[in-house]
């Protein structure tokens, strides 16, 4: 029986030590956040469960990148395989360790990404029948100190394993510093990344070196405008941009010019979004408090109301009292039972199978009364 | 550096491990009570398992909480989802210190009759219900998917009373707490 009961237990565990390789990895992914290439300890950076990726990664900067003025850095996957959801995580990293590996470690600001974020792992959605795709990230770089950028890819596939591919060689980038005059963006300036639905948008640019400045915009098909931007001040300009009926993204970028040669800053991507979701937080924060009192005074108030309804304690002898006092003419004689008496009687073989003498103490009538443990049958 | 976001990974998993195995537990000693698992040796067991198991859960909840908040996108509570999270936590953490407030104070008897058996283990596994769907709720927030969804349950929208009601109720719940303490007190100061 104990050998019967123990396959038993035996079985069970694989099985749920089996049902554990079907849960493996996310398959709706993690959204776009800042990551390490192992994803916080996800499973594709996992050597004993992960499968390698076919994915063909390779990254591109423009020739010339200045300190402090953003740049693009391209990236492009090829060979694309995935699993029925065509979802697939990119990272752009400046290690291969798993650890302090973004661009943030190494100096470099994410200004802006493909999806309208400021995350160094993306996630997209591939078109049936896509095995191929191409992102960028807008990046500015605090220091002239040279760097090393790789890409990394997660994403599923035909078994259950989860997918983990790198591209194979890293793309040198050595900052240079910015010629004199040379016309730019501010230093402080922070393209936005998000904007709300079915408002129209006035676009601040800030610029430093800068005598005049064109404006273009593209939406997701590729089809670029143009539009009016106004100086507002010194080294401030606003552009107008149609409101948003959909939460579509689209892409933006000046060019600026100067006494230096003209510049042209990267596409900046801008994503629509619904108004952000807004309560009183001091009306949340009292109601939880209040729900908290609520169900632990409930709960003390009803434990308390049917625990002491029956006082089963062996020292009560309230009942006792109260009978000798009515029917008592003479001094009262309290009777006073021993502890053991109040005890129910041992059962012939001692204590039932499995029980403790303070079980006995507080269960025993009811055992041999039947109504618990089985003392009935 | 330990970020926000791992802390809250890392006391999530304390929390919901926790109060799984306390509401386990729970349905064991009901089950033992009633007489459907006929081994009342392992009732003590169960007691403290679940007690046990329900106060480590407890400890970890307010790190959980605040972890939770520290680390979400954005500033404050700019999802409804993370407006149920707060009150699905403090109602199963109100359960939890009412059940474990009850077992310390009047002991065994928690499970003397069939009324209080019932009460105890229901706070207990209420508890432990409420935790789980605000590990549901988590799991919708960053994943956009949760085990829970067959149920279709209404994250999305906030049942907020209006300040007056959640003051009263506050100070209902304090009152009721203050009675339940001193009759708790009567009724252990007779042993």
């Amino acid at each position: 029986m104990q050998v019967k009961s123990r396959i038993h237990t035996v079985l069970i565990l694989s099985l749920l030590l089996f049902c554990s390789a079907f849960g493996a990895a996310e398959p709706g992914g993690n959204g776009d956040s800042i990551r390490d290439m192992q994803c916080g300890g996800a499973c594709h950076g996992d050597a004993s469960i992960n499968e390698s990726s076919s994915a063909l990664l390779s990254l591109s900067s423009p020739d010339t990148i200045y300190q402090g003025i953003p740049t693009t850095i391209t990236l492009t996957a090829t060979n694309l395989e995935t699993s029925s959801t065509r979802l697939i995580g990119l990272f752009l990293l400046t290690d291969m360790t798993g650890h302090s590996d973004t661009p943030q470690d190494a100096g470099w600001e994410i200004l802006s990404d493909s999806n309208g974020g400021t995350a160094n792992y993306i996630e997209l959605t591939l078109s049936p029948g896509q095995n191929e795709t191409s992102i960028s990230w807008v990046l500015r770089s605090s220091s002239l100190d040279p760097s090393t950028f790789y890409a990394a890819i997660h994403h599923g596939g035909g078994s259950t394993s989860p997918f983990f591919g790198s591209s194979a060689d890293g793309l040198e980038v050595t900052p240079e510093p910015v010629p004199e005059n040379l016309p730019r963006l501010a230093a402080d300036f922070i393209p936005p990344t998000k904007r709300i639905l079915d408002m129209p948008t006035e676009l601040t640019v800030l610029t430093e070196y800068t005598e005049s400045i064109q404006f273009e915009w593209k939406t997701e098909n590729g089809l670029v405008q143009t539009s009016e931007i106004n100086s507002s001040g010194e080294g401030s300009w606003v552009a107008s941009l149609p409101a948003a009926l959909q939460p579509t993204t689209i892409q933006w970028r000046v060019t600026l010019q100067g006494e230096g040669p003209d510049q042209t800053t990267p596409w900046f991507t801008l994503a629509a979004e619904q108004a952000g979701w807004e309560i009183s937080e001091n009306a949340v924060y009292l109601q939880a408090f209040a729900l908290l009192f609520m169900t632990a005074g409930l709960v003390i108030l009803l434990q308390t109301r049917f625990s002491s309804s029956r006082t089963i304690s062996k020292y009560d002898q309230t009942p006792t009292v109260i009978e000798a006092l009515e029917t008592a003419s003479s001094p009262v004689v309290l009777p006073v039972e021993s502890t053991e008496s109040s005890l129910a009687p041992l059962p012939e073989g001692g204590l039932p199978n499995g029980w403790t003498e303070q079980q006995w103490e507080w269960y025993g009538h009811d055992y041999l009364a039947g109504k618990y443990g089985g003392g009935a049958e | 550096m330990t970020s926000s976001e791992t802390f809250h990974v890392v006391t999530t998993e304390l929390v919901v491990g926790a109060f799984s195995v306390a509401g386990l537990s729970f349905t064991l000693c009901l089950l033992v009570h009633f007489g459907v698992l006929k081994q009342p040796s392992w009732k003590t067991m169960l007691d403290n398992v679940a007690h046990f198991t329900l106060a480590f859960g407890l400890a970890a909840t307010p790190f959980a909480i605040l972890s939770g908040l520290s680390s979400s996108p954005g500033e404050g509570m700019n999802s409804p989802i993370l407006v149920n999270k707060m009150f699905l936590s403090m109602t199963g953490f109100g359960f939890a210190l009412g059940c474990l407030i009850g077992r310390l104070r009047l002991g065994n008897k928690v499970w003397s009759n069939t009324k209080s058996t019932a009460v105890h283990a229901s706070a207990g596994l209420a508890a432990c219900g409420s935790m789980l769907l605000t590990a549901s709720a988590g799991g919708t927030f960053t994943r956009g998917e949760s085990l829970l969804d067959l149920f279709n349950l209404p994250y999305e929208h906030v049942l907020l009373f209006p300040v007056f009601v959640s003051l009263t109720a506050l100070l209902l719940g304090t009152a009721m707490l203050a009675i339940g303490w001193r009759r708790m007190k009567s009724i252990s100061s007779i042993h």
